[in-house]
C-alpha cells in the first residue's frame, strides 16, 4: 500500500512532464526560407533580418505590425530638415560584456558603409549618402543628410548594431576616407558565420551555425529587454512544406513557418496544434527588363527586346488571372495586387486601377504592338525563397503562352538565384519585397540608379523614366507627412502606367504550431521567437 | 532445370534457342508484355494522351488537382486526375514514359559506344594505352555516380540531351571495363593468333574478330543498364537538376507530386511512381533473365 501512495504522486509528476513540451525551455522552430548568414549586414532577405533580430537590435525596431518602437534608441526627433537626433538607451551592454555606446553606432555605420562581403549592396549607400554622424556625448548620436530624410527611424530600424569591439581601432569618428578610425581588418561575414564576431545586445545569443543544418541560440540573460521564456532556440531550416508539417505532426518542431495551405486540413480537428494566418506587406511580382536590348532571356524574331514596348507589358500583365493564382496556386492564402503595398498603408493608392483577366484585349494590344506572333521568353524564379514560387513562375508562364509568348520557365535556387539577379542576368525575373511604406518599393526597384541617393540599388529591370523619378525624388525630401503621402501616391499611379513590374500577389503568412504555444503573427514575415510563448495556464 | 544442350558451335541457333527459353517464362512473358504496352503507349502518347502537357496554352490553372476520373473544364475527363499546374496526369505520365525511355535507350547506347571503343583499345594494345584508360575508369567509377551527374548539370544546365550526356559520363566506364575484360580473354585464343600471324591490320582485327567475340557479355549487362539510366534521370529530375519543369519526366512528376502527399492528393505522385517501378521492374526481369541465360550457356 505505501509502495502505491508513493507511486501516486511520482506518476503524478511524470504525467505533468508529459504534458509539458519535451525540453519545455528550447523552442522548435522549422523554417521554410534559411538564413544565408549570422552577418546582419551580409544580404537584406527576409530570412536574414530575423535571425539578425534575436542576437542584434537596431536603433529602431518594428513591432508586429511594423510599427516603430524603441530599440537601442529610447527617442528620436527631427529639425524638420536634415538633422535627425537620437538618444541612445542607457545601461545596454553586449553579449561579450562591453557597454553600448554612441561609437559602437558609428562603428556599424562604418562597416555597412565598408562592408565589401556582402549581396547585391544592402544600406551601404544609404550610410556612404550621409553628411556626418556625431556623437556630442556617449548617449546621444546626430545624423546629418545632404538631403532631408524624413524615413531616417525607419531606414535605420534595417541596420542590427554591433560592438566596435571586434575590430581593432583607434578613437572612431564617422569618416570614411580615413576608415572611421579602425586600424585593424574588418569583421568579414565568414568570421560571423563561425560565431566569434556574432555579438549583439540582441535577446538571444549565437551558439552555433551550421548552413543547412540548424542554428541554435541560447538566451541572453543580460538583455536589456524582457526576457525570453525560452532558455534555448533551434533553427532548423526544412525546405519543403510536407516534410515540415509532418515534423510539426510528429513532435519534431513547436512552430514551422509557412505550411502549405492546402495541408492545414491535417491540422484542423487535430487538438494539438492551431495555426496563425497573417496578412503580409510582401507582394511577389515579376520584374521586366525594359531597357536592354537585346536582352539575355527575352528576344522577338529580330532579336530585339519587345519587353521595351509598354503596350507589350500591359499585354502580359493582362494576360495573367490574378485570382486564379490566389485561389488555385495559393489556395486562397494570398490576396491579388494592383500596387506595391497593400491599399492603406502609408502613400498607398486608396483605389489602385484594378487590371482585369482579359486574354483577348491583351492578344490585340499584342498585335497593336506588332508582336501577333508573340517572341521566345524565358522566366526566370527561384524555387526556394517565396511560397509557391516555381509554380506560379510556371502559372504565369502558362498565361503567357496563351497570348502567343513562347515561354520558358527556369527555375533554381535561392543561392544562384540572387547573385545572378545582381548582375542583370535576367530579363524576366520574380521577385518579393515587403515594406512599411510605399516610398520603399519605388526608391529601390524603380528609381533610376543612383547610388550616392541610394535610388533604384534593386532596379535590375534599367526603369528610367524621368517624371517618375522627380515625383519619388520629392517625395523622399519631404518631411511632411500629408504632402509626401500625395506625392507617393502621384508616384504609385505613374508607376503602375509603366507596367515594368508586374504584381501578382500580396502573401498571407501563416505560422502553425502546438496548441499550447502563443504566436503572434507578423506582417513583414518574421519568424522571431520573441513572437511566441508559452499559453498560459 | 533441365540440362540445355551444350553449344553446337553455332552461336545464331544458340542464341535463338536461350532466347525462345527464356520468353516462355511466365515472369519473363508478364514483363516483356508490360514493356511492350509501355513502349507502345510511349511510342503512341502524341496520338493517345488526351493532352499535351508540354504545351503550355494546353493547361489551364482552374482544372488543377482534380481528383482521378473528374471532368475539368478542358471538356475531357482526367481519369488519372490533374496536377497543381492543371496538367493530365495521364497524358503526362505517357509523356514522361516518352522521356524515361529515350533516355535510357540514348544514354546506354552512348555510354556503350564510348566504354567498347575504350575497353577494346585498353585490351588490344595493352601497356601504357592500357595501365591510362584503366586509371581513368578507376577515377569515374571512384565517384558515386548521382554525385558525378549532380555536379555536372549543375554547371551546364537542364535538359533531356544534357541529361543523357550526363548518364554517358558516368556509365560508360563500366562498359569499358566490362569489355576490356572479355576482350583480353578472346585474344589469348588461338585464331586471333592466327589473324595476327597473317599480317592482318590492328583495326580490322578489333573489328572483325575480337569486337564481335567479346561484345555479347557486354550487351547483356547494358539491357539491365537501361533500367539503370532511367532511375538515374528519374532521381535526377526528383532532385531538380534534371529536365525543365515545364517539360516534366516520371522522376519530375514524382517530385511534383510528393508535395501533395500530406494534403490527400495521392495521384499526383503515385501513378507516375507505379509507372516508374512498372517500367523498370519489366526492363530488370528481362534483362536479369537474359543474363542469367548466357552465363549459363558460355560456361
Amino acid at each position: 500500500m505505501s509502495a502505491f501512495r508513493h507511486a501516486v504522486p511520482a506518476f503524478a509528476v511524470l504525467a505533468l512532464a508529459a504534458a509539458l513540451p519535451a525540453g519545455a525551455q528550447t523552442l522548435r522552430v522549422a523554417l521554410s526560407s534559411e538564413p544565408t548568414s549570422v552577418d546582419p549586414h551580409y544580404h537584406v532577405l527576409a530570412p536574414n533580418n530575423a535571425l539578425a533580430a534575436h542576437i542584434y537590435d537596431a536603433l529602431v525596431d518594428t513591432d508586429e505590425a511594423q510599427r516603430l518602437v524603441p530599440a537601442l534608441a529610447t527617442s528620436w526627433k527631427s529639425d524638420g530638415a536634415n538633422k535627425w537626433t537620437f538618444q541612445l538607451r542607457k545601461g545596454v551592454k553586449f553579449s561579450n560584456g562591453k557597454p553600448f555606446t554612441a561609437e559602437d553606432a558609428i562603428f556599424t555605420f562604418c562597416r555597412v558603409a565598408k562592408n565589401e562581403t556582402n549581396i547585391a549592396g544592402g544600406n551601404k549607400d544609404l550610410i556612404r549618402g550621409m553628411k556626418s554622424i556625431e556623437a556630442p556625448d556617449a548617449h546621444t548620436l546626430v545624423v546629418t543628410t545632404v538631403e532631408p530624410e524624413p524615413l531616417m527611424p525607419r531606414l535605420l530600424a534595417g541596420i542590427q548594431i554591433l560592438t566596435s569591439s571586434i575590430a581593432a581601432h583607434g578613437k572612431i569618428t564617422f569618416s570614411l576616407d580615413t576608415n572611421c578610425g579602425v586600424t585593424g581588418p574588418w569583421p568579414t561575414v565568414t568570421q560571423f558565420n563561425e560565431g566569434s564576431v556574432a555579438i549583439g545586445t540582441g535577446p538571444f545569443k549565437l551558439k552555433s551555425y551550421v548552413r543547412g543544418s540548424a542554428i541554435e541560440l541560447v538566451r541572453n540573460d543580460d538583455f536589456w529587454g524582457e526576457k525570453s521564456p525560452w532558455q534555448a532556440v533551434k533553427f532548423v531550416p526544412v525546405t519543403n512544406a510536407g516534410p515540415r508539417l509532418a515534423g510539426l505532426i510528429a513532435g519534431d518542431y513547436d512552430l514551422i513557418e509557412n505550411p502549405a495551405a492546402r495541408d492545414l486540413g491535417r491540422l484542423k480537428d487535430d487538438k494539438r496544434f492551431a495555426w496563425v494566418s497573417t496578412p503580409s506587406s510582401r507582394v511577389i511580382f515579376f520584374q521586366l527588363d525594359v531597357a536592354r536590348s537585346p536582352s539575355p532571356f527575352v528576344a522577338d524574331a529580330k532579336g530585339e527586346n519587345p519587353l521595351r514596348d509598354v503596350r507589350v507589358r500591359k499585354a502580359m500583365s493582362m494576360a495573367i488571372d490574378r485570382d486564379a493564382i490566389a485561389k488555385r496556386i495559393m489556395d486562397g492564402a494570398a490576396q491579388p495586387a494592383y500596387q506595391f503595398l497593400p491599399t492603406g498603408m502609408f502613400g498607398t493608392l486608396p483605389n489602385p486601377p484594378v487590371i482585369r483577366f482579359d486574354p483577348a484585349a491583351a492578344r490585340k494590344l499584342m498585335a497593336e504592338a506588332g508582336y501577333a506572333n508573340g517572341f521566345d521568353l524565358t522566366i526566370t524564379t527561384t524555387n526556394d525563397r517565396y511560397v509557391n514560387d516555381s509554380q506560379i513562375a510556371q502559372a504565369v508562364a502558362g498565361y503567357l503562352s496563351q497570348i502567343g509568348i513562347r515561354a520558358k520557365v527556369d527555375a533554381m535556387t535561392r543561392a544562384i538565384y540572387f547573385p545572378r539577379r545582381a548582375k542583370r542576368e535576367f530579363s524576366f525575373s520574380i521577385g518579393g519585397w515587403g515594406s512599411a511604406e510605399a516610398s520603399n518599393f519605388m526608391r529601390y526597384w524603380a528609381a533610376t540608379l543612383d547610388a550616392k541617393k541610394t535610388h533604384g540599388t534593386s532596379n535590375y529591370g534599367g526603369l528610367a523614366d524621368p517624371e517618375f523619378n522627380d515625383l519619388i525624388s520629392k517625395a523622399l525630401v519631404t518631411m511632411d507627412d500629408e504632402k509626401r503621402a500625395e506625392l507617393l501616391r502621384q508616384a504609385g499611379a505613374k508607376l503602375l502606367d509603366l507596367h515594368a513590374f508586374i504584381p501578382l500577389h500580396f502573401e498571407n503568412t501563416i505560422w502553425a504550431h502546438r496548441a499550447d504555444l502563443v504566436v503572434k503573427g507578423r506582417t513583414d514575415q518574421y519568424t522571431l521567437a520573441m513572437s511566441v510563448a508559452p499559453a498560459k495556464k | 532445370m533441365t540440362p540445355v544442350p551444350v553449344a553446337s558451335g553455332d552461336d545464331t541457333a544458340l542464341r535463338r534457342r536461350v532466347l525462345r527459353r527464356i520468353a516462355s517464362r511466365p515472369t519473363v512473358k508478364g514483363a516483356l508484355l508490360v514493356l511492350a504496352v509501355l513502349v507502345a503507349f510511349a511510342l503512341l502518347a502524341p496520338f493517345v494522351a488526351p493532352q499535351n502537357p508540354y504545351d503550355l496554352t494546353a493547361l489551364n490553372v482552374m482544372d488543377n488537382r482534380l481528383p482521378p476520373g473528374e471532368k475539368g473544364m478542358a471538356g475531357f475527363t482526367f481519369w488519372l486526375g490533374s496536377d497543381a499546374q492543371g496538367r493530365d496526369m495521364l497524358s503526362a505520365i505517357l509523356y514522361g514514359l516518352r522521356t524515361s525511355l529515350l533516355v535510357g535507350l540514348a544514354a546506354t547506347a552512348g555510354a556503350l559506344v564510348v566504354g567498347v571503343t575504350v575497353g577494346l583499345t585498353a585490351a588490344q594494345f595493352g601497356g601504357r594505352v592500357d595501365a591510362t584508360l584503366m586509371r581513368v575508369v578507376d577515377f569515374i567509377l571512384g565517384f558515386p555516380a548521382i554525385l558525378v551527374a549532380l555536379v555536372l548539370l549543375a554547371s551546364i544546365g537542364r535538359g533531356v540531351e544534357k541529361v543523357i550526356l550526363a548518364i554517358v559520363v558516368v556509365q560508360w566506364a563500366n562498359y569499358a571495363r566490362l569489355m576490356r575484360a572479355a576482350a583480353l580473354v578472346e585474344r589469348r585464343k588461338e585464331y586471333i593468333e592466327a589473324a595476327v600471324n597473317q599480317g592482318l591490320p590492328t583495326a580490322y582485327i578489333m573489328r572483325a574478330h575480337l569486337l564481335p567475340n567479346s561484345i555479347g557479355s557486354v550487351l547483356v549487362v547494358a539491357t539491365v543498364s537501361i533500367a539503370g539510366a532511367i532511375t538515374l534521370e528519374a532521381t535526377l529530375s526528383f532532385l531538380g537538376v534534371g529536365v525543365p519543369v515545364t517539360q516534366p519526366s516520371l522522376g519530375l512528376l514524382i517530385a511534383n507530386g510528393f508535395e501533395f502527399l500530406l494534403s490527400g492528393e495521392y495521384w499526383i505522385p503515385l501513378f507516375p511512381g507505379l509507372a516508374l517501378l512498372a517500367l523498370i521492374l519489366s526492363i530488370n526481369v528481362v534483362g536479369e533473365r537474359l543474363r542469367r541465360s548466357f552465363d549459363a550457356h558460355r560456361h
